[in-house]
């Protein structure tokens, strides 16, 4: 635990707050963004850079400006979200969270590392694509397909559901 | 450790010098250049041919006023230009313009950076577009994202083909592999296209500049700018053509390397290819229309992205049947 993750860490407690807490949805949205680059920052300072590289491009690049699209489409230029749309679910979802985070504690308590994180790094091999390639295309190529099957279940479903008239809602 | 940061800071000084240098003179040329292709005479009164017009505009751009519209949101205003101009500028950082030591950074996933710098800046982008708080600059915002989304991935898999012949994400290395075996132009010419058309949004020039479209938006995402905050979007503007042709030239024509077995001189082979991209762009702003976005976005969708899915298939296919070992 050196200086840097201390201050990684707490930078990204931060953004992760302020995208909940702002009121603006294109600043809560801004600092989502920071906040996927600097896991991003964390997976280089894990020696994953391939994965540092694709969090930026894949979550900070497309992903984040998708969200901003919409927001920018749907509220134009006041992104005041104003009102709660759902009131009294604040408290719901803070046990919801507070659930959610004790059981990950719990399970992550469980778990042993199988590599120091000295060894770690060097079974990484800089996480250059070279060393990732075989790793996801031979050893888990079948949860990759799966991750897969389930991302484009979820596409077709969004565009069904979006389909005007033939009983789809709009 | 520390001298080798102090090498890098000053290389990186020198490129963000000559970047500049290449913006302030592209103005000039541009605008002599587009003057030229409609029998015009374009700017000749600043100095011999009007070379000192750059400096004179950007006098005049310092001393304006600057504005903050009332409606604006103060801090993304104030931050769209920085974003814009940083992101433009870091994208240079990993092109190899010599043999060696002749690149800021030598990553070893070069292309991955680009992408991920050339995406960050159209954070700029938008946020000028929202931050303005006004109709034009929202519609130029928009209309950017949506081409974004559209021609980013016909540009990534137009790369894909190229890394998977040369076996790496490192430029340099792409270089060497094109010295051994001859330039992508040639392998890759499919994708060569692709990327071109691709790139020419990605720089929003002509058949793509919907996101300022002058006739129909003012001038999109930066009209409620002015003064350091507008030149600040106008470098950016510039800096995506200079960056994006220095790359395509790179990827595709051999970067740095001396074509036709003529002396190696670092710098010089890669600036001729450059120039020959830039001129390409000027030519084709100069002549063609603009498409409507919705248009572009078909055709990136509907024709860019299979063709360039199917000659990545092509080549993985050629590849793996032991290509050119």
């Amino acid at each position: 635990m050196s200086l840097v993750d201390l201050f990684l860490g707490a930078l990204l407690l931060l953004t992760g707050f302020l995208a909940v807490r702002l009121k603006n949805a294109v600043h809560a949205a801004l600092a989502l963004a920071a906040n996927f680059i600097l896991v991003g920052v964390v997976y280089f300072l894990l020696e994953a850079r391939f994965l540092g590289w694709i969090q930026i491009i894949v979550y900070a690049g497309a992903i984040m400006v998708l969200f901003v699209f919409v927001i920018m489409l749907l509220y134009a230029a006041r992104a005041e979200v104003g009102a709660d749309p759902l009131p009294g679910l604040k408290p719901l979802a803070a046990a919801v969270g507070v659930v959610g985070f004790l059981a990950l504690a719990y399970a992550f308590a469980g778990v042993k590392a199988p590599l120091a994180a000295k060894a770690a790094s060097a079974a990484l091999s800089g996480g250059t694509a070279e060393a990732l390639g075989p790793v996801i295309w031979q050893t888990w190529l079948y949860a990759v397909l799966l991750v897969a099957a389930l991302l484009l279940v979820a596409t077709v479903a969004a565009v069904t559901i979006l389909r005007p008239g033939e009983g789809g809602r709009r | 450790m520390i001298g080798a940061l102090f090498v890098t800071a000053v290389k990186a000084l020198v490129l963000i010098l000559a970047l500049l240098f290449a913006f302030a003179y592209i103005t000039w040329i541009m605008r002599r250049g587009l003057a030229r292709f409609q029998v015009r005479l374009g700017p000749n009164r600043v100095g011999p041919f009007g070379l000192l017009q750059p400096i004179a505009d950007a006098v005049k751009a310092i001393f304006k006023e600057d504005i903050t519209v009332a409606q604006a949101d103060r801090l993304l205003y104030w931050l769209a230009p920085l974003l814009a101009f940083t992101f433009a500028l870091a994208a240079f950082a990993v092109i190899p313009v010599g043999p060696d030591g002749w690149v800021v950074a030598n990553l070893d996933m070069g292309v991955l950076y680009v992408f991920a710098a050339s995406e960050l800046a159209i954070y700029g982008v938008f946020l000028a577009g929202w931050a303005s708080g006004s109709k034009y600059p929202l519609m130029g915002g928009l209309r950017s994202i949506a081409a974004l989304v559209g021609y980013e991935l016909a540009l990534g898999m137009a790369i894909l083909p190229v890394v998977l012949m040369a076996g790496t994400l490192n430029l340099q290395e792409i270089v060497e592999w094109q010295k051994q075996h001859g330039y992508f132009i040639v392998y890759q010419l499919p994708a060569f296209l692709i990327y071109f058309i691709a790139s020419l949004a990605e720089m929003s020039r002509t058949p793509f500049d919907f996101a300022e479209a002058e006739q129909e938006l003012v001038a999109g995402f930066h009209t409620e700018y002015s003064s350091t905050k507008f030149v600040a979007f106008y470098i950016a503007e510039l800096l995506h053509w200079i960056v994006g042709s220095a790359l395509i030239a790179t990827l595709f024509l051999g970067g740095w390397d001396a074509p036709f077995g003529l002396p190696e001189i670092p710098v010089l082979w890669l600036f001729v290819k450059w120039a020959l991209f830039i001129f390409l762009v000027l030519w084709i702003w100069a002549s063609w229309f603009r498409t409507r976005y919705d248009q572009m976005i078909r055709f990136a969708w509907g024709v860019l992205l299979p063709a360039a899915t199917v000659w990545f298939l092509i080549t993985a296919y050629y590849v793996v049947k032991g290509g050119m070992a």
